[in-house]
This record gives C-alpha cells, structure tokens and sequence, in this order.
C-alpha cells in the first residue's frame, strides 16, 4: 500500500498516528491511526462508550478540561502540525476546529450574542464588524431567514433544531478549517435532523467535518468516509460505501449490520 | 414454616417502612406546627399594640401633653445653638488663656503628688498632734522631723512639665518643701499663678464681650415662655396621672365584674361585685384643665412671638468682627443660619396651637403612622413614651448595608477563586475554614468587636493621614461600622456557600462551548460563569441579609445602641455613629417591661416587623432562584 501521507496532503489532513488516549489510569484508545481528509466529511461510527467521543475531543483538546485526561502515546497533526507539542497554542487550535456538541448548548444570551461570542472572545470590538459575520454565520448555519427579526431575543427562545444550527453558526462564525460534531441530532426530531443534515451537505465543501454518529442511515447518507472505532481500537476506516457495502472485517460488518450490540 | 416467617417479616418491614415514613412526616409538620405557633403567639401580642397605643396617645392629647410639645420641640434647639455659640467663646478663648491655665493647672498638680507622696509622714504627724500634750511633747518632734524631710525629698524628686519656667519650677519646690501643717507658708506661687490666670481670662473676655452678651441674651429670651410652658406641663403632667389611675383602677374592675360574672358560688359573686363597686372611679373631669389651657394659649403665643423677634435680632447682630479662630467662626455663621430657621420654627407652631383641639379623635392611621414613621423611640419617660420604628430600622439597615457591601465582594471572589482556580488542595482546606467562621459564637464575635476592633477602628481614625475619610476621627468606638464589619464576618460563609454553589450549578455545556469557541479560562470565568451564576449569587446575597437583619448579639453588644436615627449630615461617615437596631431592642429591653403593657406590646410590633422583613428576604432570595433558573445539564 503506497503511503498517502506524501502523495496527497489533502488526504492525510488530520493524522492521527498511533493514538492512545486515558482518563486518569484508564485507556480509553488503544493506538489509532486515522486519516481525516480535508473538505471530507469523516464519519466516527462505534458502539457506545467505544471511544468516539474522546477521540473527537482530543482533536480540539477540549478534553484538557477533564482532570487526569491525556495522551498516553501517538501524536495528532493536523496541516502537518502536532498539536499536542507544548509550544502550540491551545486558543488559536480550538479557533481552527470549531465544535458542535450533542445537546444543543447556547449561552443564555441573545441569538446574536450568541453567534458572535467567538468573535468577541478574540477582540472583535468593531459593531458593523461583528453585524456582518453574524449575517453570513446565520446564513450559513440556514438560520438568518428565521431569526433575523429577533436577533436580540433569547437564543433559549428558539426550538431545539434551531438552537443546534445556532450553536453551529457560533462555531463557523470564527471561520474553522475543521468542525467537530459529537452527534449533532442525537436531541432532535426527525425534521429538525433533516435540515441538520442538510445543512451539513450544504457546507461540506468549505469545512473538513468529523461526525460522530450512533445512527448508520445518518453516516451512510452524509459522509465521505467512515470510520469504526470498537472498544478504543480503530477496527476500520475507509470509504462509507466501501464500510457499509464491502466491509473488510467481520467486526465492521457484524455493526454495520446490526448484529453487534 | 418457611413461608410464614417470610411473610411475617414482609409485613414486619412494611410496618417498619411506614413507621419510618410517618416519623418524617412528624417531624416536618411538627416544623411547620411550630412556625404557625411562634406567627399566632406574635401576632396575638402584637396585636394589641395599636389599641393600646391609641389610647395612650389619646391621653397624651386629651391631658395636654401634645399641646405642650407643639412649643417645646422647636424649642429643645435653643440649647444646642446656645451651646454652639458657647462652644464658639470658649474655642476663641482658648488661645489666650490656655498657656496660663496650664500653668496654674500644673502648679495644683504638683501640690497634689507632693500631698500624696508625703501622705504617710503627714498622718503620723496628724495623730501625734491629736496626743493628749505630754505625749505630743514628746512625739510631736521626731514626726515633724520626718514630715519635713518627706517633704524636701518628695517636692525634689517630683518632674515639673517645662511649662513652668526655671526659676518658677525652684521657687515652687522651695515652696512645696515647706508645706507642715500648722506652720504652712503661704503657697506664694500657685496663688500668683492663679491671680495670673484670673487676670488673662478676665482680659480674654473683655475681648468677646459681643459673644458673651449674645450667649446670655439667647439663654434668657425663653424665660417667660419657659415659665408659662412650665406650668402648662405640670398641669397636664397632673392630668394624665389621673388619667391613669382612672384607666388602671377601671381595667381592675372590670376584670373583678367579669369574675363575678363567670363566679357560680353566690357568695363569692357578692363578694367580687363588691370589691369592683369599691374599685369604682369616676372619669377624670378635665374641662378645668381644658379652660386652663386656653387661658393660657394667648399668652403662650404672645410669648413665642417676643421669643422669636429676639432670636431674629440676635441672629442679625452676632459678634461676627470678634472672632478670628476659623472653627469659632464656623460654628458662629452655622449658628447666625441656624437661629432665622428656630425663630421660624417656633412661629410655626403658633397655628397649631391655635388650631390644637383636646378631643380631636386619634384616627388608627396616625397611630400606624406614629409607629412606622415615627422618628422617637423613647421609653420609660416621665412624661410620655413613644414607639416610633424609625430609628431602629435606620439602624438595623444601615448596619445590614454595610455588612452585605463589605460580605458580598469577599464572599463572591473567594467563590470564584475557590471555585475556579483553585487546586484540589487547596479547596480541600479553604471551604471548612470559611466555613468554620459560621461556628464561632456570636457573643464571642462581639466580644472582638468591643475590645479590639473597636479601639482599632478608633486609633486608626486619629491618625492624620486617614483625616479625610468621612466621619474620622470618630467618637465612639462601638458603632455601626464596627457591627457591620463583624456582621460581614458571620455572613461571609453562607454568601460564600451559596455562590459557590451557584458557580457549581452552571452547565457545564457552557464551559465546554466557551472553551470550545476559543476562551481563556479568564474569559469563560467572567462571560460565562459568573453571569450564570448571578442570579444565584443575588440570592446568595439576599440570604446573607436575611442573616445579617435577623443578627442580635452581635449588634447588641457592639452597635453601641444609641436609640436616634442617624444624623446623615456627615454623608458615608453616618456608619461611624452609634445605633440601635430592631433585634438588639427586643433583646435589650422585653426582659424589663410590664406584661402586656404598651411597651411590652411595641417590641412585639418591632418582632413582627422583623419576622416579615426576614419572610419577604427569603421569598425574594426563592424568586430570584425561580426566575433565572438554568435549564438542567
Ligand atoms: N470524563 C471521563 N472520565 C473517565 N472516563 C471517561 C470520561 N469520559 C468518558 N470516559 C470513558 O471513556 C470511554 C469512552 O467514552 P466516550 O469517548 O464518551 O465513548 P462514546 O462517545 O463512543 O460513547 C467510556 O468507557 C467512558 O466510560
Ligand atoms: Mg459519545
């Protein structure tokens, strides 16, 4: 197998190298090597508690926050850059890899305090500044038709499946390269996943995205590629037609079949 | 067999479980039995108040005790801008004649030492005079010897202040030597000393002799007013202990009637209905004294109008030319504004007096009103008692004010800082130890209160760099501030445990997402958190005031209990002064009252007060907690 790394950047955009991964005694990750392409939407598949959301978290190392949690070995780069090195700067990182989490979580402000609280945070004090990024972020999250005319509401006025397309114009209102979602519908309706999902293929070509997903149809019909995680060890990954159709493991087959709970 | 002793301990755990359940739910209606007890019991004291109080009042009016008052609050300012201008002589004077006084004051001082160092050789000598004569011959000698030697050593070895210039401070040790009794010389220099100091104060006068003319005419332009008032004030004194008498003599036969009423034997019906016909009093007359007062009215008025025009020339031709000490000359011009306003004042009360009516009805609103805003609480007088709320609720506020500023900084940054950046560690010693703070006895809080943060407080007030902070240096070492700062101190653990809380109690999502968007951990602290955390911290402020209002010991022994509202004329430096405050009252003062006396009935009023202010605290602090609520994380 020819090594890819060299061949094609785009493809080795986020390398995740022989990553393991532990709270406090216990490892959680057993050596993963992934490689997440840029402007692809990866699929993070997996039984519950296998590991995918460590392992998204510890792209953004929003995981820091966790008391005892760290690498234990393996490195992750991400444009060629081992964003566990001491010298880099966890602020800029998390800038460049924005994050949407399970439930929906908008601060209990207005809709466009809400979107441009990034913005704020890195020194945006400019109000037309601001106005116009909050536009084009609630566009871009299809949100702007629906909440133009209240933007100064409270943003926990909004249903839930606008709340989470907030949260995601919170997250691409700081323009990331990558955006992390740790199952973005998992708290919503079956529509307000339709247009969740949409939106999703809407942006895919300008964010590289990693999703975690519990619901197969949802990686099926949005991603790329997919990988499957199985008790903290990446079994396989691959692209989703390849995974779903033609797995070359029988753990990935017996999951993606449903015989493996 | 098996079965049945499983069944039998099925039903036994049953049975258990619901005796258990039962004893809970006992313990909380008990709770609850108890707090609708303690509400009734208040309520039931307390309710009689504004009957009683009504008819004190009433008789306070009808015996002419009102009326007197309408000439005699104005006039109570007399003293105090006499005692100003007073004050204005004597700070002039002192220039002048404080060397010579000191002199004079020195001189006496060292005669005194020298008494007392010789004290024991005087005493030997005096009981050998007392000697019948053939013993004192013998006697007398040897103790006149030692006298005289006590005598040289101690006007020798007494320190004389330099003061006393070098050849007076000699002439006074040859003098103090020489001192036994019976053959004293003349104590030439401290009678020149005296002659000196005589002579400089009469000089200094001279020289305000505008102000000391200006002082007597103020001191003696009442005196025909005085005079009339006086009487008026004896008669209506008179008036009202009859009134009383009437009103305890009736009370007593009306509970013997009602004790005859309820009596089955008779005999002792009889008895009881002729105990109460002999109790019989017959109501007061007071149209004499109501005649009394409206002969006397004219000429009151009349007096109070020639009272005034003094006041008003007086005002017109203070002395201002004599005086050159800027303090004096402060005191004068306050004085010269002050004396238009008290001439005012006493021609205001002309109209009342006229329009005054003995049997005006005291309506229940001027009774509420003279309780809740009333501005005197003045008890145990001779001449009449009043239960005005005022001045112990500005106290108990300013007092809770202070405490919850000076609470709330502290408390809520210790939060945040034991909360958020602190190790594991050190969070494992910081809480118990704030937490411990709540432990200390609040009688041993205020013994620190009284002596040392009081002398503290007191000592750092007179140093001069500190001159400028308002109210400095200040009078009185137990004080508001004092209170309020060991009030803080006993708030401080439930604000901090409440606001902590309340940081612990938001989502962490918003963390996360805070973090996740690219904040420093400062950053998430100070938009995230903390404003997530507000409204659980205002509740945590308000339960530290419902805390610190409902605080007694603390407050009564270091508030200093003055019982006046506030003279906020000195603005911040008002929490300098003394106060009484609404717990430390009842605290104070229901061991002494008469059951079920006015009085007695006042402190409960001040109770309920109290209770609702701490039930509205509470129920604020709960709507705040409702209204801002987080969603669940
Ligand atoms: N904060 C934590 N502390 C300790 N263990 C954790 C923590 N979060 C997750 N784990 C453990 O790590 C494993 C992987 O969890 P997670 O990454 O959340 O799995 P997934 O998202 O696939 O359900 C689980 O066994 C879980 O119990
Ligand atoms: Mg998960």
């Amino acid at each position: 197998m020819p090594d890819s790394r060299s061949t094609d950047p785009d493809a080795d955009f986020i390398s995740v190298r022989d990553f393991s991964y532990a709270y406090g005694s216990t490892q959680v990750l057993h050596g993963i090597n992934l490689s997440i392409h840029r402007r692809r939407i990866t699929a993070l598949i997996g039984p519950s508690g296998c590991g995918k959301s460590t392992l998204l978290r510890a792209i953004n190392r929003i995981n820091d926050l966790v008391e005892g949690a760290a690498p234990v070995s393996g490195s992750i780069h991400i444009d060629g850059v081992n964003i566990y090195d001491p010298a880099v700067d966890v602020i800029a990182l998390r800038r460049n890899v924005g994050m949407v989490f399970q439930k929906y979580n908008p601060f209990p402000r207005s809709i466009y305090e809400n979107t441009v609280y990034g913005l704020r945070l890195a020194g945006i004090t400019d109000r037309a500044q601001l106005d116009e990024a909050a536009e084009q972020s609630l566009r871009l999250a299809a949100l702007w038709d629906e909440v133009k005319d209240r933007l100064d509401e409270m943003a926990t006025s909004l249903s839930g499946g606008q709340q989470q397309r907030l949260c995601i114009a919170r997250a691409v209102a700081l323009r990331p390269r990558v955006l992390l979602m740790d199952e973005p519908c998992a708290a919503l309706d079956p529509i307000a996943t339709a247009r969740i999902e949409d939106l999703i293929a809407q942006l895919r070509d300008r964010f590289s995205f990693v999703i975690v997903t519990h619901n197969m149809e949802q990686a099926k019909r949005l991603s790329d590629r997919t990988a499957f995680l199985y008790r903290g060890k990446l079994i396989e990954e691959g692209d989703t037609l390849d995974i779903f159709g033609n797995p070359a493991q029988p753990l990935t087959e017996q999951y993606v079949t449903g015989r493996l709970v | 067999m098996l079965t049945r002793r499983v069944r039998g301990s099925w039903r036994g755990s049953a049975l258990t479980q619901r005796l258990i359940r039962s004893g809970f739910a006992g313990s909380a209606s008990v709770t609850i039995i108890v707090l609708a007890l303690i509400m009734l019991f208040l309520l039931r004291e307390g309710a009689g108040f504004l009957g009683t109080y009504r008819r004190e009042l009433e008789t306070y009016r009808r015996c002419g005790l009102e009326f007197c008052d309408l000439v005699d609050r104005p006039l109570a300012q007399q003293e105090d801008l006499a005692g100003s201008l007073r004050r204005a002589l004597s700070s002039s004077l002192e220039p002048l004649i404080g060397q010579a006084r000191a002199r004079r004051d020195e001189a006496l001082r060292l005669k005194r030492e020298v008494d007392q160092l010789t004290q024991t050789q005087r005493e030997v000598f005096e009981q050998a005079q007392a000697l019948p004569a053939a013993q004192a011959a013998a006697a007398l000698p040897e103790a006149t010897k030692a006298l005289s030697a006590a005598l040289k050593a101690a006007s020798a070895a007494v320190v004389i202040a330099p003061i006393l210039s070098a050849k007076q401070a000699t002439d006074l040790r040859l003098q103090l030597s020489t001192q036994i009794p019976g053959k004293e010389q003349p104590l030439a220099l401290i009678n020149q000393l005296q002659q000196e100091f005589l002579r400089v104060d009469k000089e200094a006068k001279a020289r305000f002799e505008g102000l000391q003319e200006a002082i007597e005419t103020l001191e003696e332009a009442p005196e025909d007013l005085r005079e009339t008032l006086s009487e008026l004030k004896e008669l209506a004194l008179a008036a009202k202990e009859q009134a009383t008498l009437h009103h305890t003599l009736e009370e007593g036969r009306q509970k013997l009637l009602n004790a005859a009423q309820n009596a089955r034997d008779p005999k002792e019906k009889a008895a009881l209905l002729k105990e109460a016909e002999a109790s019989h009093s017959e109501p007061p007359d007071e149209s004499a004294l109501q005649a009394q007062i409206a002969e006397l009215r004219e000429p009151l008025v009349l007096h109070i109008g020639a009272y005034s025009a003094k006041v008003d020339q007086l005002a017109l031709h203070l002395p201002e030319a004599e005086i050159q000490l800027p303090e004096a000359m402060e005191l004068l011009q306050k004085t010269a504004q002050a004396l238009p306003r008290h001439a005012a004042a006493m021609r205001a009360s002309v109209p009342e007096l006229r329009q005054w009516k003995a049997d005006a009805p005291v309506h229940l609103r001027s009774v509420l009103g003279a309780f809740f805003f009333g501005t005197q609480w003045l008890t145990n007088s001779s001449w009449q008692d009043f239960f005005g709320f005022l001045p112990l609720l500005s106290g108990s506020l300013i007092i809770a004010l202070i405490a919850i500023a000076m609470a709330t900084p502290l408390s809520v940054a210790a939060a945040i800082y034991c909360n958020q950046f602190a190790s594991p560690r050190e969070r494992e010693w910081i809480k118990p130890v704030i937490e411990f703070i709540q432990a200390i006895p609040s009688v041993v809080l205020g013994f620190i209160g009284i002596s040392l943060l009081g002398d503290l407080l007191k000592d750092l007030s007179q140093l001069p760099m500190l001159s400028w902070i308002p109210g400095f240096p200040i009078a009185e070492r137990l004080n508001m501030f004092n209170a309020g700062c060991l009030l803080a101190l006993m708030a401080i653990p439930t604000m901090f445990s409440l606001a902590e809380d309340a940081l612990n109690n938001v989502p962490q999502a918003y963390i996360d997402a805070s973090e996740a968007l690219g904040a420093t951990q400062l950053q998430t602290i100070f938009r995230v958190i903390v404003p997530a955390a507000l409204s659980g911290m205002g509740a945590a402020v308000l339960l530290g005031l419902g805390r610190v209002i409902g605080e007694t010991m603390v407050v009564l022994l270091v508030a200093g209990n003055r019982i006046a509202i506030p003279d906020f004329s000195d603005s911040v430096g008002v929490v300098f002064q003394p106060a009484h405050t609404l717990t430390g009252i009842i605290a104070q003062e229901l061991g002494e009252v008469s059951r079920g006396s006015a009085h007695w009935q006042a402190l409960f009023m001040v109770g309920i007060v109290l209770f609702a202010i701490s039930l509205a605290v509470n129920a604020m602090a709960r709507a705040m907690v409702r209204r801002f609520e987080l969603p669940k994380s």
